[in-house]
């Protein structure tokens, strides 16, 4: 396992902290001249986003989310923090009929988003897709039941959820303003002394004409979900990385990118990708709900 | 009272209007114009500025309404 | 998850239920969850002390408290309280004279004395005003904004009952914004002493004569009178580059109604240029007005540039100017300066005359008012703003206001020939604000 550190700059106008988690570049901006307090922050944060990664990481064997993934029938104990997200998952999974679904990520079993031609058989995902099912899935507020074969996957509010997290615990030790981000989904706790906007760049790698785009930011959280690095190109089709948990196929005419702005980042995650899950009608989707966002569409389409 | 002026100004609008179609930014590149500096009202010291111009002299509004308000001398 | 019209009321409820469930999850208070960008404390509030005074002319004192308060995703409500008391002299009409002139008092009761080669200036007024506006905003529709607004404004001789309403619409992904506006006002003068008669002559004698207040309230016409104002203001804003916005409106405007200052003379002079009669002065009851208005705002990086422009024409034959530039400097330490220069330029309304001559041909209406005369005028000013630990701003703004009447080409016979007829006013504005 590689070293876990954090490194702790001084700028111009307050601090910055870099670090890694998630596979993803993390950083951290602290509009205050203190090192001393930018330094406790810097341990808080990195603290709790090492903290969620190791707890809920399906690719670490000694994490609580392998642990629930290998029950195999059997009743996993689980705390209130996994309980919480338990029932956010359910929400998600009612609010969006189905389309947002934890368990789906089995589907990664045939789906391999290399940018290859390597499309699956109609006969695999249908022998995949069988174990997929939220509604299987029994908790309670002390423990788990998985069915055989079933997975769970939080890689879809994961990131977003730590950067919540990070901004509470932030909170708690100053009232100092902050903003966390982490790999491109970010949050500004209030906004910066000198009454101007936080500039934040989203990265759109993959998108030649698009590669990064600037968002001026008071407070608040960005989340963006994209296929830019993760897709499949077979007979001249685009397969986007956002499957459809019901039918086990990509969704059609997903756009390359969304980004939207909402006050807390797993909310704000969620609505991205509840709008990807949209396919075409995405933007209707964002507009109709009348939340900030941005939408960038690949040039063929 | 339709005058020369009135129709020029008219088409001169309806002309912008038409060409401005290509003109603007895109939102990621609102960041300049989002400051409070660039807002182009500023409804405290317009409405003290108007008020005592409105006094003083024979024009009012233009920016905003002008009419009505007080007895001013 | 289908989007059909049916489907509408659940597909708003996604972002409700999903703001729901996220505080659920990390444990935050529901209630201050109203929405990304809105503040803690619900009501915003900008105020303002404003000072005027003219070097031995009026004096004026203004405050002003506009709050402000976002109750929905982009629905506002603006409330706004001004007070402002005025005192000290302003010119009557009349002009000098090389000898001591008597004028009577607007009310009628009491006359005040004029030093020769002195401008007449009446120092009765003292008045003190109070006002109310209400402006509420809201989008209705995917693109279109709408406002409606009320205004009340009240003096001791003076009502003003008024509202708005308008509506924007945006497109080309907001860039460009055309507004529609319309309003309304009614005002209800019942000036001290009541409205006099046109080109009545001002008595001038000793208010506690037996028959004074026979003889003045043969002057007047009658106690109160009213005049309605009726605008429609339209207007486009576009965003030009990332650095530059400008906005161009073109406003038409009826007033229809008492528009004379009850409280203003003509003096009648002979061909010696000496005084020989005193008249109430009479302006048309109707007025049509169009302005044309430019602006445009550049951010520089460091500074941004707002130019704006605004040609005035009216049924009167007033044609005026007005060229407004502000240089708004960011300095570190969140600290702003900036320093403003305004150019005005108006011409005479067609019935301006600075006097009477005795035995001219009456036209139907005159005003000696410098108001409505030829009239340069130029303020030079400087603001400074910092930005509080908190959060809030405060700000100075220090200006240097100057009228400059103009001599329309009137002869003057006589005595007149010595006068200033058009004395120029230096004013200096002090403005205090505090926004939090």
């Amino acid at each position: 396992m590689t070293q876990r550190a954090f490194s702790l700059l001084k700028q111009s106008d307050g601090h910055s902290i870099t670090f890694d988690a998630m596979a993803s570049p993390c950083e951290v901006l602290i509009d205050s001249d203190d090192p001393l307090l930018a330094s406790e922050v810097a341990q808080a944060v990195t603290q709790e986003v090492w903290r969620i990664e190791d707890k809920f990481s399906r690719y670490d064997p000694n994490s609580l989310c392998s642990q629930i993934n290998h029950g195999d029938g059997q009743a996993i104990s689980i705390d209130n923090e996994t309980y919480l997200l338990l029932n956010f998952a359910q929400q998600c999974y009612e609010l969006s009929d189905g389309l947002f679904d934890i368990s789906s990520g089995v589907l990664g079993r045939v789906w391999q988003f290399d940018g290859s031609d390597k499309i699956p058989s109609a006969a695999q995902v249908v022998e995949v897709l069988v174990r997929v099912g939220w509604p299987r899935i029994d908790y309670d507020e002390q423990q788990i039941i998985m069915p055989k074969a079933m997975e769970i996957d939080f890689g879809g509010i994961g990131k977003e959820y730590a950067v919540d997290r990070a901004i509470l615990s932030v909170a708690a030790l100053t009232d100092e303003p902050v903003l966390v981000n982490l790999g491109g989904d970010l949050c500004a706790s209030a906004p910066r002394h000198n009454g101007q906007p936080w500039q934040v760049g989203i990265e759109h790698p993959g998108l030649v004409d698009k590669p990064s785009m600037m968002v001026s930011l008071y407070r608040g959280a960005l989340a963006t979900s994209g296929d830019a690095k993760r897709f499949l190109l077979s007979q001249g089709k685009r397969y986007s990385h956002i499957l459809n948990a019901k039918t086990g196929w990509p969704i059609e005419q997903a756009p390359a990118s969304i980004t939207v702005a909402a006050q807390h980042c797993v909310e704000a995650g969620v609505f991205a990708t509840l709008a990807m899950l949209q396919g075409e009608n995405a933007e209707d989707f964002l507009q109709a709900q009348q939340i900030k966002h941005w939408v960038i569409r690949h040039p063929s389409e | 009272m339709i005058n020369k002026m009135n129709v020029l100004i008219a088409t001169s609008v309806i002309l912008l209007a038409s060409g401005c179609t290509n003109l603007g930014v895109q939102p990621w590149e609102r960041d300049l114009l989002a400051q409070e500096g660039m807002s182009l009202n500023n409804p405290v010291d317009n409405a003290l500025d108007d008020h005592i111009y409105f006094s003083k002299e024979a024009s009012s509004g233009g920016k905003s309404f002008g009419g009505g308000g007080c007895g001013c001398n | 998850m289908q989007l059909t019209h049916r489907s509408k009321p659940k597909v708003l409820n996604v972002k409700a239920a999903l703001s729901l469930a996220t505080c659920a999850l990390l444990g935050v208070n529901p209630v201050a969850a109203q929405g990304e960008g809105q503040s803690t404390e619900p009501w915003s509030f900008d105020t303002a002390v404003l000072f005027y005074s003219e070097a031995d002319r009026v004096s004026a004192l203004e405050a002003m408290v506009s709050a402000t308060k976002e109750f929905d995703d982009q629905h506002f409500l603006n409330l706004k309280l001004t007070l402002d008391t005025l005192t000290g002299a302003s010119a009557n009409g009349a002009v000098a004279q090389p000898h001591a002139q008597t004028f009577t008092r607007p009310s009628g009761q009491g006359q005040y004395q004029i030093t020769p080669g002195d401008t007449p200036l009446d120092d009765t007024f003292k008045d003190t005003r109070v006002q109310i506006n209400g402006q509420w905003t809201q989008p209705l529709g995917q693109h279109l904004t709408g406002s409606v607004g009320g205004h009340l404004s009240k003096e001791f001789d003076y009502l003003s009952l008024g509202f708005n309403a308008n509506v924007g619409y945006d497109f080309n992904q907001k860039n460009t914004t055309a507004t529609l506006g319309f309003s309304h006002f009614k005002d209800t003068f019942s000036p001290i002493g009541g409205i006099p008669k046109p080109f009545a002559s001002m008595g001038i004698g000793d208010s506690n004569a037996p028959n004074w207040d026979g003889d003045f309230a043969a002057t007047r016409l009658t106690d109160q009178d009213d005049k309605n104002t009726t605008d429609i203001l339209v207007g486009l804003t576009q965003v030009i580059n990332r650095r530059m916005v400008t906005q161009f409106n073109y406003s038409y405007s009826v007033v229809d109604g008492y528009q004379t200052d009850p409280f203003k003379i003509l003096s009648v002079v002979d061909g010696q240029g000496i005084s020989q009669d005193l008249v109430y002065e009479s302006r048309p009851d109707k007025r049509t007005k169009h302005s044309v208005f430019a602006q445009t705002k550049y951010h520089f990086g460091d500074s941004i540039l707002d130019l704006s422009y605004r040609y005035m024409w009216d049924d009167w034959q007033i044609k005026s100017h007005t060229l407004d530039s502000r240089l708004r400097i960011k300095l570190d330490g969140g600290y702003t300066i900036e320093p403003h220069v305004r150019l005005y330029s108006q011409t005479a309304a067609q019935f301006y005359q600075p006097f009477l001559h005795q035995g001219q041909l009456m036209a139907s209406f005159a005003s000696a008012d410098y108001r409505i005369g030829a009239m340069d005028t130029y303020t030079l000013g400087l603001k400074m703003g910092m930005r509080l630990k908190d959060g809030n701003k405060l700000a100075v703004r220090l200006e240097y206001y100057s009228q400059r009447p103009k001599d329309s080409g009137f002869t003057q016979p006589g005595a007149l020939a010595e006068q200033d007829l058009y004395p120029g006013v230096d004013a200096v504005i002090l403005q205090m604000s505090y926004s939090f």
